[in-house]
Formats: structure tokens, sequence, C-alpha cells
């Protein structure tokens, strides 16, 4: 498969859950996918060709936004393509892609125990992960380092 | 009368003018430290060679080195372990985040420094600290713990690294592999 | 073995610790006999909160911070830092400093790769072959002592550019030092395809298949001696490696063999690449004649080969003097739940190879293992790594009747 063709082959599709999409580099495509509709994209995209999931990035654009961000990143050789998902802060709940792709397991982990958001097996309100496997065992409840309003534990450690 | 605490001691002392134990911890640094710890074991530094010995066990440890900003995960195996090792114990801590956090200062998962764990009676500061700069630190506690060994241990540190004041050659050996491991460096 | 299916989950957490468990544990193995019918892991460890650090300062300052999430490949995450921050404030790095920044991070693969060489052999039961290997990568550590003046966290970048240049005095102490290294990685080639006890715990061992290989999403050269052929050094080449590239090098195999293999064939490529390099390079200066203190606002990715696979760097500028967020995926994560699913129908015995095959980033002293079920007869459930190390050389040697050179 030539070197252009995976992000090419996205953008040529017309994906019904594709919100808005962006183009901030050669290398790079952003979509913006529409509630609820995670499962078919990533199906869609994995589905395009050898490409693999790179990452998971979780983020919080701060308080005022009402929102936090999940970013799902796929590679193809140089071509990344990131599927964005926002989610309201107040219920963060996200379904697992970890059945159609094992190693999301780990990322949505991390992800879930630093940030805040819940992931459920699909169609489910259950959750996926039960007990931490970073952030510490004695680490207050409900209390998330990497979100905005995150500005250090105030009792003594 | 006899004090068994303090014949307790003295056999202790008398046990510490043999070889010390150390054990070595990880309480979450970036590993730097931890592979000039290693380095230290290796036929170029041979910190073994001064008369200590690095060893798996807490319960049979006299010193414990420990690198790592103390994360707070670790921070409880760091203090069973401290604990495990029998009186009298000494503990190192190596670099700049065993000191005081060092690049990771502030940040939310950590102590800030063994210290904060653990009482600590040796600092060795460097990101990371060289091998000779460790073997130094564990020399210091040495000379304290075997005060009769003193001036044996700083020949022995003066004949095996003098102090480098001008730059040094850096020389391969042609046969290495026929020859026994041995220093590459020269001064 | 057979393979896990799609839909498991890999990744089972141990905690929260178990209060009869007094340490907390890094992995936990449930063994039936011999064979490790369960396992999961615990991390955290080394969990420091980087990321919300680099929050805090500013972009030059987090170039400190950010290679000190690894003292073995420190370079190669400020170096993806780097690349992502010029990517941002759209400057073009000067090519010396790119091809300086390249020798950099191929000496730097040298000293990982020889390094988990060492520290590979020393859990199998090789301690002369860890004591020979870190002695001849002391080579490696002087040569990048003299290019930057520290023998770890050599700090060659700065945001558009290298600190230091190569002299031709340097030059000819790298090349002097590299055909010293290349005679010595021959014979550890050597060692490794011929030493029958080597080999008994290697070939065979730990296989993983391409499709595993993808399926559990394995980077670097775990994944290649799987046959998977990824390595964005040829991917998505950056700093000078589309100027100066590399050799892909898969193994179809797929055993620990392959792992050793890959790894050592790379030192040899990386030996060639630096000298092509130092021929070659290119003059002019050595950083950007300005770096902006505040970014643009936008989002970079920055995809680079640390020594142990894909290197993944996501950065947020919300147009200030500190970034928004940078996200950090390292190598390690990605490797990490292959291990517990390989070991699932291995002996206990090659668990420590198999872990070790994946080149983990975390220190070699401090893991706690816990066994669930009985082996060996023992009724102390956690094992320190030593132990489980040792469990399987002695498995090992009483397979083999071995009178070599096993070091306990």
């Amino acid at each position: 498969m030539n070197p252009q063709s995976f992000l090419e082959l996205i953008e040529s599709n017309q994906y019904e859950w594709a919100n808005t999409t962006n183009r901030p580099g050669q290398n790079r495509f952003d979509i913006d996918v529409a509630d609820g509709r995670l499962l078919d994209a990533v199906a869609a995209v994995t589905g395009l060709c050898d490409c693999y999931l790179v990452a998971i990035t979780g983020l919080d654009p701060g308080v005022e936004s009402g929102q936090l961000w999940v970013l799902y990143h796929f590679a193809h050789r140089a071509e990344v393509a990131t599927l964005r998902i926002i989610l309201p802060r107040e219920m963060p709940i996200v379904p697992t892609i970890s059945h159609r792709l094992p190693s999301a397991s780990i990322f949505e982990q991390e992800l879930g125990e630093v940030l805040g958001v819940l992931f459920v097996e699909p169609g489910t309100d259950d959750p996926v992960y039960h007990s931490r496997l970073f952030i510490a065992d004695d680490w207050p409840e409900d209390v998330y380092p990497l979100r905005k309003d995150f500005h250090g534990l105030s009792e003594p450690a | 009368m006899v004090n068994l605490d303090t014949v307790r001691n003295r056999i202790r002392n008398w046990g510490l003018g043999n070889s010390p134990w150390l054990v070595h911890y990880n309480s979450g640094s970036c590993n730097g430290c931890d592979i000039e710890i290693l380095a230290t074991l290796t036929p170029r530094y041979d910190l073994e060679r001064i008369g200590i010995k690095l060893q798996g066990s807490p319960r049979h440890a006299d010193v414990l080195v420990c690198t790592g900003p103390v994360t707070r995960q670790s921070r409880e195996r760091l203090q069973r372990i401290y604990d495990q090792m029998p009186e009298p114990k000494f503990v190192v801590a190596v670099g700049a985040c065993g000191i005081s956090g060092g690049a990771f200062r502030g940040c939310y998962n950590i102590m800030g420094g063994i210290d904060e764990v653990i009482p600590v009676d040796v600092y060795v500061p460097g990101c990371p600290p060289r091998p000779e700069a460790i073997i130094n630190g564990v020399a210091i506690l040495l000379k304290q713990l075997q005060p009769q060994r003193a001036a044996e241990i700083d020949q022995l540190l003066a004949s095996e690294f003098p102090p480098v004041s001008e730059p040094v050659d850096i020389e391969y050996q042609e046969d290495a592999l026929n020859e026994p491991a041995e220093l590459l460096r020269t001064h | 073995m057979t393979t896990t299916q799609a839909t498991e989950r890999f990744i089972i957490p141990i905690g929260p610790q178990h209060p009869a468990l007094k340490e907390p544990g890094h992995f936990e193995f449930s063994v039936e006999g011999e064979i490790v019918t369960n396992a999961t892991v615990r991390l955290g460890y080394a969990h420091r909160g980087i990321e919300k650090g680099t929050e805090s300062r500013n972009w030059t300052q987090n170039m400190y911070l950010l290679e000190r999430i690894c003292g073995i490949c420190s370079h190669i995450h400020s170096t993806a830092y780097a690349i992502g921050v010029e990517q941002l404030a759209e400057v073009e790095v000067p090519p010396r400093a790119q091809a300086i920044r390249e020798i950099v991070a191929e000496l730097e693969r040298i000293h990982s790769h020889m390094l988990w060489l060492g520290v590979a052999a020393h859990d199998a039961g090789f301690d002369t072959l860890f004591m020979y290997t870190w002695r001849d990568r002391e080579t490696v550590m002087d040569i990048l002592e003299a290019l930057s003046g520290n023998r770890v966290h050599y700090s060659a970048n700065v945001l558009g550019g290298v600190k230091f240049n190569l002299t031709e005095e340097t030059a000819e102490t790298i090349l002097k030092g590299l055909e010293f290294l290349e005679e010595r990685t021959h014979h550890y080639r050597r060692v490794v395809e011929n030493d029958a006890f080597f080999l008994k715990r290697t070939r065979g061992v730990g296989m993983m298949t391409r499709e595993d290989a993808l399926r559990l999403g394995v980077v670097g050269p775990t994944a290649r001696a799987s046959g998977v052929d990824r390595d964005l050094r040829n991917d998505a080449p950056y700093i000078a490696y589309n100027e100066f590239p590399v050799q892909l090098i898969t193994l179809t195999t797929g055993d620990l063999e392959a792992r050793f293999l890959v790894r050592i064939d790379e030192l040899l490529d990386c030996y060639r690449v630096i000298k092509e390099i130092i021929a070659k390079l290119p003059d002019g200066p050595l950083t950007v004649a300005r770096m902006p203190r505040k970014l643009k606002a936008g989002e970079v990715i920055s995809r680079v080969e640390a020594p142990r696979g894909e290197l993944f760097y996501y950065i947020r500028s919300t147009g200030g003097e500190s970034p928004d967020r940078i996200k950090v995926r390292t190598p390690t994560l990605c490797n990490m739940g292959s291990v517990v699913t390989q070991a699932v129908g291995h002996n206990l015995a090659d668990v420590p190879m198999i872990l070790v095959g994946i080149d983990p980033c975390f220190s070699c002293n401090d893991r706690a293992i816990r066994i669930e079920g009985s082996i060996n007869r023992r009724h102390d459930h956690l094992w320190s790594w030593s132990d489980l190390r040792q469990y399987g050389i002695d498995f090992y040697r009483r397979q083999l009747d071995y009178s070599g050179e096993i070091n306990t």
C-alpha cells in the first residue's frame, strides 16, 4: 500500500458518523466522531488497511468547556488518523474498544484512572475495569490528577 | 552483668568489619542511577573490591542503596524493605531524585526524596552520579562503619580512581576475546 | 501454545492489594505444576505524574523533565519532544544538528541494546556474559561522555538544534570505539547462536506469531522478531534518517532467540550508520537562529523509534509558555500485555526470559512476584525477582546438566 493512501482512503469516504474533519498536516487527519458512534468509527478505520492503534490520549480542555476529550490515534506508516470523541464532563462514559483491539485495554485503563473517564461494556453501563493498574492503591477515589482542576492533594501524603 | 544488646551490637559491628551486604531498591527512578549502580559491579569499577557485597534480600543486608523520588505506590514497599533489615542498618540515597525528588519535585505522585520515608545516612548527588561518585558515597559510609579500615579504604580508592585532571585517553583491548576482563581506562 | 481469543482483555490488574499480601507485587502468576495458568500485572511503581508536571513547566524546562522519563533512552524522549515543538514553532532545524541527533540516537540504541544483552544474560544465568557486555558498553559510555559531558542524560538537544558539535577528534574516538564494539558484537552473536544452554532457554520459547504480535500491539525489536515490518526510522523518517537510513531487520521465527538476534543485528547496523554519518556529516550551524518562547496554538504528534520500539508524543499548545497537554506513550507499555499473555501456558521457569525478551523499561531488581498454587512445595507465596530468576536457571540446569558458566 503506497504511503499516501491511508489518509486518502479515509478522506474519500463519506462517513455518516464523522462530524467535522481536519487535515492539520500532510500526514495527519483528524475526525470528530458523532455521539455514540465510536465503535462504528473504529471499525471503519481499522477495516481500511493494515493500520494500528498507536495510543489513546485523554485530555481535559478546561473546566469551563464542560467537556473531556478522548483521542484515538491510528497509524499506517507515517500517516496518523485521529478520532476524537467529546464527552460531557459530568458523565464521561465511553464504550470499550478492547474487544476488537486488545491493545486498547492498557491505554483505556491509564486514561480512565488519571482523567476519570469510565469505560463500559458496549451497550451497557457495566464498567470494564474494576481495579487500579497505574494509580496507587491508596490514592483517593474520584480524584483525577490529569484534570485541570486538580492542583495537588491537600492531605499530607 | 552482660548487656545482651551491647554484646549483640559488638558482634554485629564485628560482622561489619567483614563485608557489609548491600541491598538495592528503586523507588520509582528513571533507571539512570540504577544502571550506574549496576555499573559499579562491573569490572571497570568493581565495587566489591573495596569490601562490599551486593545481594538480594533485605533480611541479611546492612546497607540499603536506594534511588528514586519515592512514588506513592512504592513507598510502602520501601518502608517494608527498611523494616525487614536488621539493626544496625544504614541508607545511602543515590541521585538527585533520592535527595529531593530531583527533576520531578512537585509532581503529584512522588513523596520527594527518600528521607521523606526512611532515615538516610549518606546522600550521593548527581543526575545520575557517576559510578565513582557512588563508590565514594559508599566508601564514606564504610569508613564510618569500619573506622579501623579508613586509611586502607582511602588508599584503595586513590589507587583505583585517581583524580582526573586532564582529558583521558580511551584505549581498546585488541585481544579482548582471550583476556579476562580488565579495566579499559588508563589514567 | 494456544493463543487467547481476540475478545479477551489481557491486562487484568491485581489490586487492590490483598491484606494478606505483605508487599505490593508487580506480577501475579497462578500455576498448576510447572505451568502458568494465569498471569496479571500491576504497574504504577514508576508512575511519577510527569505528564501533569509538564503543564507547569515552560517549553524549555520540559526538555529536562521529559529526558528523565527514562535514563536508558533519554535522548529519544527529548528528540521526540523537540521534533514536536519545532513543528509547532515552524522552525527548520539545520542538517548538521539533525545528523548529530541521529548519531546520538544510534549511540543510545547501542548502549541500550548492550545493556539489555547483559541483563538478559544475567537473568539467564550467564553472569560472565553480563560482565563482558557491560564492560564493553563502557566504550559507548565513554563516547557519549566525550561528546556531551555526561554518561547518562547526555542532554544533546535544545529546542531548535543540538548543544554540542562533533569535532574531528571526537569522530576519531567514535570510529575507534565502534571498530572494537563491532568485533565484540560478532562474538556475542556467536554465543547466542551456539551455546547449548542459551539455546535451550531461548529457541522455541516465548513463541509469538505475526498475527499475535499485530493483535497484541507489540512494537520494536520484539515485534520485528515476529515478522512485523515496522520501524519508524524507515516508515516515517525523522531527524536525518532520510539522508542516512537504517536497514529494516526482521525475522520470522518469533521466539526468544529471534529477539536476541534482531537486537544484535540492529547493533551491527547502528555501527554502520554512525560511520556513514560521520563520513558525510553536513556543515553548518548547530541550532536555528531563534526559538519563540511562546508557541502558537496547535496539536502535534511525534513518533520515533526508541530502542524498545515506537515512542509516541502528543503535544497540545494553547498559545502559552507552557504546554496545555503532553501525552507520552512508551513502547514498554505496548509490550507489557504480551508478557502476561505469553506467560500463560509456559513453564514458570520461562517467565523471566519472556519478560526480559521485551526489554522492559523498569528497574530489574525490585519486582516482587506473587505465585498462586504450590510450586516446588514452597509455602512462601511471595517471590523476589531473583527467586524467580534462580528458579528458571535451576530448572534448565537440571534439564541439561550443564557444567558451564552458570553463576548464581
